[in-house]
């Protein structure tokens, strides 16, 4: 399908499905005539395969003030950010030092993506930002930057995804990934699993009313609990271990996640962060998801991380390059005896 | 040995070179993987694809001005898009001559990433171009 054609179907499902989520910031979205279908136990069904990759950024860009664009606005900033994806990069600038997305079909215009006018993901606060961070939260997130080794000194000074410990997709909350953001929702009776492909996490969501385990539990994402809220999904995360922030969080966030699936193709989702650790006040994002291509496919990050290892040894052999250079200067005569 | 490996011609491609395109999302830093005053131009038959996460990695043999042959790797991207688009390692199989423009690995060895694979008639290999349905599943 030609790039025009997209961009003229997707503006004519815009309407339909997205912009009666986009405004406004009530809880559930407003689902007019639909009703979601049913799991053979009489659940809401949202079971499938999922994209939530976009091209609307969690905070709203400066000098934009509407919460939603019109589709001639969005459209120039589709095509804009599309052409930017499909660009030869500059050689000999940082960017020209990776393989070309475009040639791997890793750029989103070559992906599923969800359409969407929000002009950010964040709807409450209304300027769609995130709220001030606290001081506590402010002399947190400096002393763990203070404390981190340099980057290239050892695996465990590394990001948690070079490591392949841990992604943005896994969440909560969840959130594109950059490329390969799909996810699977299977439905059983009193459980809900959500299959993450990026670095395969799987989030088990149990729904029997059990309390949250002791504060002492923590995990990577946290424990999460289910309940459903009319025909909506509702997903209560803590205990996080802390070790996984979500732009600067706490160890303290709480998160509550709201599915409403208002079209066969499309489940909005909605998440609120409550840490008061971090910030004075919980704020709220949230995004449609639309359906993809399954199956999720392994993704077995670790077993083909070649990339750390590579990092790891070549700044080792510039050490050790640098260290010999310095050895051999100070040995020459400088002739200023 | 003396490689069939030559600095990329700047000027050559600096016409086709739009303003820097952010690339989506690096798994990693590539720039501190391989070496941006190190960009390079490789041209051999490819010997194995290893389609594997996080990203995925060309095995070509070079021969030398001298006729000896020298085993590189090259990194690419993830395989997951691709497999869902129907691309297989038959796509680009064995033995495909390719010419590849990226920059050397910092860690000394025969590895390369691979900013550009090009075919040996010039086309620029795209691999998710070449699948059907490659522009994506068709919308409502």
């Amino acid at each position: 399908m030609q790039m025009n054609d997209r961009l003229q179907a997707m503006a004519a499902g815009l309407l339909g499905t997205v912009l009666l989520a986009a405004t406004g910031a009530a809880q559930t979205p407003d689902t007019g005539d639909y009703t979601p279908p049913r799991t053979p136990d009489g659940q809401p069904d949202l079971q499938g395969y999922w994209t939530n990759a976009t091209y609307t950024p969690l905070e709203r860009p400066d000098g934009v003030t509407s919460a939603v664009y019109t589709e001639e606005e969005f459209a120039e900033r589709l095509n804009a950010a599309i052409a930017n994806e499909s660009a030869q990069t500059t050689p000999g600038t940082i960017p020209d030092v990776h393989y070309d997305f475009t040639q791997f079909g890793l750029d989103r215009s070559q992906t599923n993506f969800a359409y969407d006018l929000r002009t950010s993901l964040i709807v409450d606060p209304a300027d769609g930002r995130m709220p001030p961070m606290t001081e506590e939260g402010i002399a947190r997130n400096a002393a763990i930057e203070a404390a981190r080794g340099d980057r290239w000194d050892s695996a465990e000074d590394n990001q948690l995804d070079d490591r392949c410990i841990i992604m943005r997709g896994a969440g909560p909350p969840m959130m594109d990934s950059g490329y390969n953001s799909n996810y699977q929702i299977v439905q059983t009776p009193g459980y809900v699993m959500i299959l993450v492909e990026m670095i395969h996490d799987v989030r088990m969501i149990p729904f029997d009313n059990r309390p949250h385990p002791h504060e002492n539990v923590c995990q990577w994402m946290g424990v999460s609990r289910g309940h459903w809220d009319g025909d909506t999904l509702v997903v209560e995360t803590g205990n996080f271990n802390g070790k996984n922030p979500f732009r600067g969080s706490s160890e303290n966030m709480r998160v509550t996640e709201r599915f409403t699936r208002v079209a066969d193709d499309t489940i909005i989702y909605r998440f609120t962060i409550d840490d008061p650790s971090t910030w004075d006040r919980p704020w709220t994002g949230e995004m449609p998801m639309t359906t993809t291509i399954g199956p999720i496919f392994e993704h077995a990050c670790h077993e083909g991380n070649y990339g750390l290892y590579n990092t790891l040894v070549g700044a080792r052999l510039e050490e050790r390059q640098a260290a010999e250079a310095e050895a051999t200067a100070q040995a020459e005569p400088t002739g200023e005896e | 040995m003396a490689m069939r490996l030559r600095p990329i011609i700047v000027a050559a491609v600096a016409g086709v070179a739009a303003a820097a395109a952010l690339q989506a999302s690096a798994h990693h830093a590539f720039s501190a993987e391989f070496d941006i005053d190190k960009p390079i131009t490789l041209e051999g038959t490819l010997v194995e694809w290893e389609m594997i996460n996080p990203h995925s990695w060309f095995h070509i043999d070079v021969e030398g001005p001298d006729g000896e042959v020298e085993r590189w790797m090259i990194e690419g991207g993830s395989p997951n898009q691709l497999i869902r688009m129907g691309v297989t390692k038959n796509t680009v199989p064995d033995g495909t001559f390719l010419v590849i423009e990226g920059y050397l690995a910092r860690d000394g060895t025969n590895k390369a990433v691979g900013r550009d694979f090009i075919l040996a008639d010039g086309t620029r290999l795209f691999l998710g171009g070449s699948a059907p349905g490659a522009q994506g599943p068709a919308r409502p």
